[in-house]
């Protein structure tokens, strides 16, 4: 009885999914267009004018600073990258044009996370710097999040290389 | 007895395990609702990747149970294949390409032939048949008086890295078959909806000194800047009459989020935490914002007042919760689910709404990425990655079905739907 009471149920649950909703009751005589809405061609535009990106100098300190390299996730500059800040604080010092600072991530931030991070990356080094005589109106600090990449294998050695501070000069 | 038990259960268990691709989803909508369809090719030369395209619009709606079979036969009359009888409706079409894209598509009741619909698309581009398809698809979808689906006929805007330094920002249509670059050379990030017709978005531009944003017009392509900031700027979010906007930025070195009335170009600092805070999306009307803060040492979703400072956790699970979406009072969350710093690493969605602690799982597997809300908030982009494979995702939170779709763009910076 049990059983067949349960196949009795698991039918008429079968038998009901089958079941659609009712059509409704139209004419079918709009034979119209009605594309106009996706009709309208977008624009193309070609920024390679602007030049800034085109010589690859996103990739590494240049006149005379050194890049400086943070651990996976992190943002405080470590004792090991003591010699390359006192270069740059040396160079920076020297120096009368304003100092471009850029922050650079890894590949395994996502969205904004990973921008944020790569400012805090340089507003570390920008402390730093200011914190040993740099006039902070000499700075200018952008976050280049994963974009700009020096070393693209999948290696542990090269994400290293890749969460750094760049410096060079505004030019 | 016994075994016809078993064979009934497994044929249900069967059904449920098609509609649950991707995801741990409760089922909320019954099958019941759903119209049994099945699609007949009337066009002079069979066409798969047009099938298929109709074929998942109506599997994505949730209002569909869509007979796989690509069918061919004559468009016109009211003759219904015998095989076809046990459907509700079918659905005859013909696509020509000859010259531009040329749809022509009739509903039929599939008992007696009896048409329901008719309607004729044209666009003069080859390349954009497939939202002729969408199009066709939301409205049949519309006679049926099911709720609106029409976010397929949506465009997707997104950015992709192509060499160290540079990206383009491309268009495409939900299931990237159509696909074009607007804007290449330079480095030109995170683009976002400037308004509900899609007829603008905002992008970040770093061709000058600082990272500065614009407002493009996609269609004459004329352009406004925005605002500029040190460190980064970003367009979070936009207000429903796309009168203000949510913007990451830092102007004094610090990532935190400001409103900006577009008009006036006024700014509100909304965010005011030493640490992080990004990623800003309204809630609740506009009154209140989520955003992703490491404001407890790592990643996660918080919110607060537009006008007051109180800021609350949202997400009390996960220690990196990294990026988040919202639509009305429904948050989707990413959240790295792995330990190891490098190598494959495991991304999950989870949905949470504004009101209440409790998530839920939407993702299992892969890396899974960029959740975006539809326009109506019941369906969800993401991008995965499985093994050498990427796809772009999408979750349909009513009927709970999910579908895949190859996407061979490798390095995306940023999607908005």
């Amino acid at each position: 009885m049990t059983h067949k009471l349960l196949i009795l149920t698991a039918v008429i649950s079968l038998f009901l999914s089958g079941c659609g909703q009712t059509a409704p009751d139209l004419n079918g005589s709009n034979n119209i267009s009605d594309a106009n809405a996706i009709s309208g061609d977008t624009v193309s535009i070609d920024e390679s004018a602007y030049g800034n990106e085109s010589d690859g100098n996103y990739n590494s300190s240049t006149d005379g600073f050194r890049s400086v390299y943070f651990d996976f996730g992190d943002y405080a500059i470590s004792s090991n990258m003591e010699n390359n800040m006192n270069n740059n604080i040396k160079v920076a010092l020297a120096v009368s044009s304003k100092i471009k600072i850029e922050g650079n991530c890894d590949e395994f931030g996502t969205d904004e996370y990973n921008y944020a991070l790569g400012l805090k990356r340089a507003k570390a080094v920008k402390d730093s710097l200011v914190s040993q005589g740099l006039t902070s109106g000499k700075t200018v600090m952008v976050s280049f999040g994963e974009s700009s990449p020096v070393c693209t294998e999948p290696s542990d050695s090269c994400y290293d290389r890749n969460r750094r501070v760049d410096i060079r000069l505004v030019k | 007895m016994k075994h016809l038990l078993f064979i009934i259960l497994s044929l249900h268990l069967f059904t449920l395990s098609l509609f649950g691709v991707d995801a741990t989803l409760k089922i909320e909508k019954d099958v019941e609702h759903r119209s049994r369809i099945a699609l007949l090719d009337g066009s002079s030369v069979k066409n798969p990747r047009v099938f298929n395209i109709l074929l998942s619009d109506l599997k994505i709606s949730g209002h569909f149970i869509p007979d796989t079979t690509h069918h061919q036969g004559d468009i016109t009359g009211k003759f219904i294949p015998p095989a076809l009888k046990g459907q509700e409706y079918v659905l005859k079409y013909s696509m020509n390409q000859q010259s531009g894209s040329k749809l022509l598509i009739r509903l039929l009741k599939a008992s007696d032939g009896t048409q329901v619909f008719k309607k004729s698309y044209a666009v003069p581009s080859k390349a954009k048949m497939p939202f002729l398809l969408h199009k066709a698809i939301a409205d049949v979808n519309n006679v049926l008086k099911y709720p609106d689906i029409s976010w397929i006929n949506r465009y997707v805007v997104y950015a992709v890295y192509t060499t160290p330094g540079r990206s383009e920002i491309r268009l495409a249509d939900y299931t990237m078959t159509y696909k074009k670059t607007i804007i290449k050379g330079g480095l030109n990030l995170f683009p976002k909806w400037a308004d509900a017709k899609q007829r603008a978005i905002y992008y970040t531009s770093y061709k000058e000194l600082i990272p500065t944003l614009y407002k493009l017009n996609i269609y004459n392509g004329s352009k406004q800047k925005i605002a500029s900031s040190q460190g980064m700027l970003v367009c979070s979010d936009v207000s429903k009459n796309g009168s203000k906007i949510l913007l990451t930025m830092a102007p004094e070195g610090q990532a935190d989020i400001y409103e900006m009335n577009v008009a006036s170009r006024s700014k509100k600092r909304v965010t005011k935490f030493k640490g992080i805070d990004v990623n800003g999306r309204y809630i609740d009307n506009e009154s209140r914002i989520v955003f992703i803060s490491n404001r407890l040492g790592y990643p996660n979703v918080f919110k607060k007042s537009i006008n007051s400072a109180a800021t609350s956790q949202v997400v009390y699970r996960g220690r990196n919760n990294n990026a988040c979406d919202a639509h009305g009072n429904k948050i989707v969350y990413s959240s790295r689910e792995s330990n190891n710093a490098f190598g494959k690493n495991t991304f999950n969605l989870y949905l949470a709404t504004s009101g209440s602690s409790s998530t839920r799982p939407l993702t299992a597997t892969g890396t899974n990425q960029f959740p975006r809300f539809s326009a109506n908030g019941s369906v969800i982009l993401y991008l995965k990655q499985k093994g050498h494979s990427t796809s772009i995702g999408y979750i349909n939170l009513t009927s709970s079905q999910s579908l895949l779709f190859p996407f061979d763009d490798k390095k995306v910076q940023s999607i908005d739907w």
